[in-house]
């Protein structure tokens, strides 16, 4: 082993004093097994240097860990097979109940007909809302007499106070609630 | 690889106005800094933390009238102080550099020459796992370009300290792999 062999290095890296790598320089050009060191030196410095390049590549081309796109595929599927359940689940009501337009008419319930309504979805979304409507001042009265009743008038009277034979016919006005509200009666 | 392959914003707004020689220094040497970091075992994106936080440390050192002899080796010291502080922290292996997972595809090669460049790293990287730190740290920096007297500077080591240690960890490379 040649002893500048441990200065071959250093050598090449232009690390050594003028005069000994004027030495370095001389030795080389007589000694066959340090040119053959030498250049394998340089020839792992250099592979050494791709290997670093490559790896800084590698890694900066790989940004994204292995695991994201795997995560993301699996989040996706759960993603849809929940809408897939709930667009099922959405689609599954119980059966809307079927009015006919004479059995609208037939009923002509209110009450039944409003509700059959408030099921129907609303077409036309109002913008603004409409004034209230005006509340009628006046109670509630009836048209006509809801019942007549015939009273013989000896039930009501004394007798001989008033001509025998004669009948008294009874109007009576029915409010809403269902109570008597005037009582008129009439020969 | 060109260095636009490196994506890596410069922060511009942090330097002072007037300070284009740190961003000339940027420019120059952001890529080594962060080919080192990622040799040393930092991620991709860790090793551009580490390289954007050493140029801040750079102009603050600068703008309180710090030495300027040797600002390579002072941001490469920096840096790899960072990365030390980063991996500790992390309670992560200082010693898995030159990532043993990673793979290696060189583009537009033949598949052919793919193959033979990935088993000649296969056997590169097999031989630098036998490096010691100093001796592996040592190497990565002396390929960046630093003098000895700098990667002392980086390392805390005297200067013919790193010779001998430049120079065996070669010797083990050449030994150890037929590259």
């Amino acid at each position: 082993m040649c002893e500048l062999q441990p200065k071959l290095v250093a050598w090449l890296d232009h690390e050594l004093p003028p005069d000994q790598a004027a030495e370095v320089e001389n030795h080389l050009q007589a000694c066959k097994e340090c040119r053959a060191l030498r250049d394998r030196y340089q020839q792992v410095s250099t592979s050494f240097e791709a290997y670093r390049d490559a790896l800084l590549t590698a890694k900066t081309c790989r940004s994204v860990p292995r695991w994201v796109p795997a995560l993301s595929g699996a989040l996706l599927a759960i993603t849809a097979t929940v809408l897939l359940v709930a667009f099922h689940r959405s689609r599954i009501e119980p059966p809307r109940p079927v009015v006919t337009p004479t059995a609208t008419r037939a009923t002509a319930a209110p009450v039944k007909a409003l509700a059959s309504e408030s099921v129907l979805p609303k077409a036309i979304h109002r913008r603004r809302a409409l004034p209230p409507l005006p509340v009628p001042a006046t109670k509630w009265q009836p048209a006509e007499t809801a019942i007549q009743i015939t009273i013989p008038a000896e039930t009501m009277f004394a007798p001989g106070a008033i001509p025998e034979g004669m009948n008294f016919i009874a109007e009576l006005s029915i409010g809403p609630d269902g109570s008597v509200e005037r009582l008129r009666l009439r020969p | 690889m060109s260095d636009d392959s490196v994506p890596l914003a410069l922060p511009f707004l942090r330097f002072a106005a007037g300070s284009s020689e740190v961003t000339a220094l940027y420019c120059e040497l952001r890529k080594p800094l962060l080919r080192y970091l990622v040799c040393l075992g930092l991620s991709s994106d860790e090793a551009q933390d580490v390289v954007q936080d050493s140029f801040v440390s750079l102009q603050h050192h600068l703008a309180a009238g710090g030495t300027q002899d040797n600002i390579r080796g002072w941001l490469f010291r920096v840096a790899h102080n960072q990365a030390r502080n980063r991996q500790t922290s992390y309670h992560r292996r200082f010693g898995e550099p030159l990532d043993s997972e990673t793979d290696f595809v060189a583009a537009g090669a033949t598949p052919e020459n793919a193959v033979l460049e990935k088993e000649k790293f296969r056997r590169l990287r097999a031989a630098i796992g036998l490096l010691a730190d100093s001796e592996r740290e040592c190497l990565l920096l002396r390929a960046e370009g630093l003098r000895y007297r700098e990667i002392g500077d980086v390392l805390g080591l005297a200067t013919s300290t790193v010779a001998d240690t430049v120079e065996r960890a070669i010797k083990k490379l050449a030994e150890k792999c037929n590259v």
